[in-house]
């Protein structure tokens, strides 16, 4: 799929919650089918620097695609993290940069996390597409 | 689904004792902390109430916000506010999120407020730390409560960083930047003289209503300056040095410029005209025992009952790093009692909300009391160079506490004058 079809999806799958809530529940059970980050990659070289809980990215490219795969200490950036690599992974450098990531602002994600929260979320994505754009 | 009770005044009055009932206050912080914002007979909330604004009932992390306030679904809660409504919402948020013993309690400024009998609690200083209603209602009427003054001057803080002012400021704020009033060799106060001259430029006597304010903008520790982005930090540091300066009304808008953004008010980008004065109006230092310095600093270490108190991360306390690019030694000052500030140099999540608004001040009290921190005793706060240490003390003396002071050099200033320190885990 492309990133385009997976964040329509993603759009569709949120309009059908009722509330912030359910919003909520949804991401953090994402968050609990995300594979786990292996110790030793749970490094410093890792770690992204602005996020109020601990999340650990990493990234490896093959065959033009770039694969990712990232942990966090808490369940809701789990989760979110989830969500994001649900629509970049898999995908070219190029399709990454390209997209504008709207999704999360349509699925209210950026105006409804708390601040602090919300700003570990566009560091994470800066990281993303930093990691797209040296690998184009 | 589990439907919510309603408890009268005397049911709740028998209930604030129990340690298993959790009363959770909705209103806004400010409310919380003692501003009657309903023209209520006492100020301050119930005691023992917990503070968890509705504003953060639009956050997606709501329920981890409500986690980490310890509001377990064994309690039986008791939720409370100024609008039924809005307190019925947020019960109802409860028993989604499975609290199986959720009630509410409507008659708080009715009953509860009216009458002396029911304990209430407040902030000791509330109306030093200010609501964004109170702050419009001074630039737009001149008037707000609890403001006895003629004069004001709103401060926009900030760390070089003059963009920060010109893309958008609180209408009438002047552009105050921290090397005004801090300087960049020692990161300490500047002197008496210069601190004089830089307050009566930007129009501020002794008597001056100064109201203090910056924007947060996650400061990222791998930038070469990230105060620049700590501009609410750099507020507090600002209003320390006042104080000690002499300024006598140093208010704090709570949140910083988010909170004034949260509620939808206008910011401009329009330079605000100073109006320099000639005279302070007093001697500088006026308040000089709320800072103290290496030799004090080291005195205090000694005392049994004074603490030398260390606002840092956990990592710059045991040595792990020095917290800033521009010291190099990483480690403890041996005998520091330890009141981490959050993740690191420029962020202070533990003395804050989400939201940036402080944090509610029993949890800071009841965090400082667990290891030793108390009013009875001396507390000198200190950090790297005196920010975070400035938040710390501002806070102390919200809750009115006498006995403090900020340990200005810091970790900058002992461990370049190689004092001894100690890394690695406490023993």
């Amino acid at each position: 799929m492309t990133i385009e079809e997976i964040q329509y999806k993603i759009i569709e799958e949120f309009s059908l919650m009722d509330d912030e809530f359910e919003k909520y529940k949804y991401i953090v059970d994402l968050g609990k089918s995300l594979e786990p980050l292996k110790k030793e990659f749970r490094t410093e070289e890792n770690l992204i620097a602005g996020c109020q809980s601990e999340v650990w990215l990493k990234a490896g490219i093959e065959n033009n695609k770039i694969h990712f795969s990232a942990d966090s200490n808490a369940l809701i950036t789990k989760g979110i993290i989830a969500l994001l690599l649900r629509v970049v992974n898999n995908q070219s450098p190029i399709d990454i940069v390209n997209n504008e990531l709207y999704f999360i602002n349509r699925i209210g994600l950026s105006s409804n996390l708390s601040p602090v929260r919300g700003n570990g979320l566009f560091s994470i994505i800066n990281w993303i597409k930093t990691f797209a754009e040296k690998n184009l | 689904m589990t439907k919510f009770k309603e408890i009268s005044t005397e049911e709740l009055f028998y209930k604030i004792n129990n340690d298993n009932a959790k009363i959770i206050d909705i209103r806004t912080p400010d409310a919380y902390n003692g501003w009657p914002e309903r023209n209520e007979k006492r100020g301050g909330h119930i005691k023992g109430a917990k503070s968890l604004p509705a504003k953060w009932a639009k956050y997606i992390d709501w329920i981890e916000i409500v986690h980490s306030k310890e509001i377990s679904l064994g309690d039986s809660l008791i939720i409370y506010g100024y609008d039924e409504i809005q307190t019925e919402k947020i019960a109802n948020l409860f028993i989604k999120a499975e609290y199986p013993d959720v009630s509410v309690y409507n008659s708080f400024v009715e009953e509860w407020c009216a009458n002396e009998k029911y304990p209430m609690e407040k902030l000791q200083k509330y109306s030093q730390l200010v609501s964004p209603f109170w702050l419009k209602d001074i630039i737009t009427k001149g008037t707000a409560p609890e403001y006895k003054n003629n004069k004001y001057v709103i401060c926009h803080a900030h760390y070089r960083n003059r963009e920060d002012y010109e893309k958008g400021h609180i209408p009438g704020a002047v552009e105050l930047d921290t090397l005004y009033l801090e300087s960049p060799e020692t990161w300490n106060r500047r002197s008496p003289d210069e601190l004089r001259e830089k307050l009566e430029n930007l129009g501020i006597t002794c008597n001056t209503t100064v109201i203090l304010y910056g924007r947060f903008s996650f400061p990222d520790n791998n930038d070469p300056f990230p105060g620049s982005s700590a501009g609410h930090l750099g507020a507090m540091r600002c209003a320390f040095i006042m104080m000690y300066a002499g300024v006598k009304d140093v208010r704090l808008l709570n949140g910083g410029l988010q909170s004034w953004t949260d509620e939808g008010f206008e910011v401009t980008k329009a330079e605000s005209r100073i109006h320099p004065v000639s005279d302070f109006g007093t001697d500088i230092p006026s308040c000089p025992e709320f800072a103290v310095d290496l030799p004090e600093a080291e005195e205090i270490l000694k005392a049994e009952d004074k603490n030398l108190v260390c606002v840092r991360s956990w990592r710059e306390y045991i040595g792990e790093v020095s917290g800033y690019n521009y010291i190099e030694k990483k480690g403890r000052i041996p005998g520091a009692v330890f009141a981490n500030c959050g993740s690191d140099a420029y962020h202070m999540e533990n003395y804050r909300n989400l939201d940036h608004t402080s944090r509610e001040y029993h949890e800071i009290e009841k965090n400082w009391k667990e290891v030793g921190i108390t009013p009875e005793k001396f507390n000198a706060f200190y950090c790297g160079t005196g920010w975070r240490a400035s938040e710390a003390f501002f806070n102390a003396w919200l809750m009115g506490w006498s006995n403090i002071a900020v340990f200005d050099g810091g970790w900058f200033e002992w461990s370049n004058n190689n004092y001894p320190f100690e890394t690695g885990f406490p023993e």
